[in-house]
């Protein structure tokens, strides 16, 4: 899974690119650490390069989001493929983040 | 004015003594906000300053002579607690006089001060001293400070009067005075009606609560308190661990509170129609979770997979197809392409079995 950050006059835009599953979920952690500091973020995650993702996967995206609350933020994923749109559809995670 | 020798005295013992000030205000600041954290009480504001020396200058260019030492000044620190409701203060009075030692002989509830026919300042004033026990400098316990507490209507007034120089030695003309005297009571009949409703809704939300407990869910009309209360007795338990063996995954519990207004496109009109649906369809929204999931590994799911399965369902059984759970989607999560793909999708695995 590679991962790119960007800050766009505030605005912290990222893009994934690949499989996100148990053998770089640690690793992906990792890369997303910058993503869980500051007040207010705004986070916007453009999945269109995005294969899968698997429960590991599902679990830094909570992660990720609940951070992003405690810290007042808002945080968007975009363009995702019918497969991983559907990983987040039949476990209920649809309803807990936000996917444009 | 010049101050005099006795004014410019005074004056020399508040220059000496601000740091022992700056140390009061920030040790009752702390302390109280953090009372209000621990009993759950969230305020308008809590603001603390120290008099300025212009201020006090202007104090006792008035009245210096009531002064023997700047101790017997007792505003020189000052806290304000400002509320949302008129009746918090006396909570939060309450908790100060715990909190603080009062020196009762100059403290004033100049709400209570009021005649039956005036309008005007109401505001609890506490001249409080800290106790030995949050001081680490005996000192600090001599001197006093002045705690103000009042409603956020009543600090508009506050403020009004202050902006409009009402209390100034400058007569005012008795059209404004009357005009000013009548907003007062208007702003005190405003308070009392906010702490007046409040306590309705406290005692609506506790009757449905007690209605839903009681199991009598057809008498229950759905709307939002409704639902949180229904919610709260975990109907959904049930159904989302038989879901969550199918990989035996983790839950976690999110709120099925979105759900809400799907119910009500649903039709649902009361708590009874819920019910009803998780009775006769839980066993359908779980073969649904089954083809779903097996297979996928996919081992934490969100306790609100319930509610979406068993919408889900229904609105299939009822014949409403496709369009139906698109327009579910669309109340749940606003307009969206995906909507069309997802209904389609879930179309076709429910037809595989046999749910349409």
């Amino acid at each position: 899974m590679d991962i790119q950050i960007k800050n766009d006059n505030g605005k912290i835009m990222v893009t994934l690119d690949g499989r996100l599953d148990t053998s770089n979920a640690d690793k992906f952690q990792e890369d997303i650490a910058p993503l869980m500091e500051g007040d207010k973020p705004d986070i916007d995650i453009d999945c269109t390069n995005m294969e899968y993702t698997s429960s590991q996967g599902l679990r830094i995206f909570l992660m990720l989001q609940k951070s992003v609350m405690a810290r007042s933020g808002k945080m968007v994923m975009r363009n995702m493929n019918p497969q991983v749109k559907e990983v987040f559809d039949i476990t209920g995670f649809s309803n807990i983040i936000t996917i444009i | 004015m010049k101050l005099d020798m006795h004014g410019e005295m005074i004056l020399d013992e508040y220059r000496e003594r601000l740091p022992i000030y700056e140390k009061i205000r920030s040790t009752v600041n702390d302390r109280l906000r953090q009372c209000l954290n621990e009993n759950g009480l969230v305020v308008a504001a809590l603001e603390s300053r120290i008099k300025t020396e212009k201020s006090l200058t202007g104090k006792l260019e008035l009245k210096g002579y009531k002064y023997r030492t700047v101790e017997d000044i007792t505003d020189i620190v000052g806290v304000r607690i400002v509320t949302f409701f008129s009746d918090e203060v006396d909570i939060i009075s309450a908790l100060v006089e715990k909190l603080f030692d009062i020196d009762w002989d100059n403290s004033v509830d100049k709400r209570k001060k009021l005649e039956i026919d005036r309008f005007g300042y109401m505001s609890l004033h506490y001249i409080c001293r800290l106790p030995e026990a949050l001081c680490d400098d005996p000192s600090l316990t001599r001197i006093r400070f002045e705690l103000q507490m009042r409603s956020a209507l009543q600090h508009v007034w506050a403020n009004m009067q202050h902006d409009t120089g009402y209390k100034t030695d400058v007569e005012i003309p008795v059209e404004h005075q009357r005009s000013l005297n009548r907003l007062a009571g208007i702003l005190e009949l405003a308070d009392e009606q906010f702490s007046r409703i409040r306590k309705e809704i406290n005692d609506y939300r506790r009757n449905v609560q007690s209605l839903v407990a009681s199991g009598n869910f057809d008498e229950v009309p759905l709307n939002g308190d409704t639902f949180r209360s229904y919610c709260e007795l975990r109907p959904f338990k049930r159904l989302a661990d038989k879901i969550a063996t199918i990989n035996q995954a983790e839950l976690y519990e999110d709120s099925p509170m979105p759900y809400y207004n799907v119910l009500v496109h649903m039709g649902m009109k009361t708590i009874g129609d819920i019910e009803r649906m998780r009775l006769e369809n839980s066993d359908s929204a779980y073969q649904l979770a089954l083809i779903q999931l097996a297979g996928t590994g996919l081992d934490i799911i969100a306790y609100s997979v319930t509610l979406q399965n068993l919408c889900i369902v229904t609105i299939l059984k009822q014949g409403f197809g496709e369009a139906g759970l698109v327009r579910m989607f669309a109340a749940l999560y606003g307009e969206s392409n995906y909507n069309e793909q997802r209904a389609h999708r879930i179309y076709e695995q429910a037809q595989k079995i046999n749910l349409v």
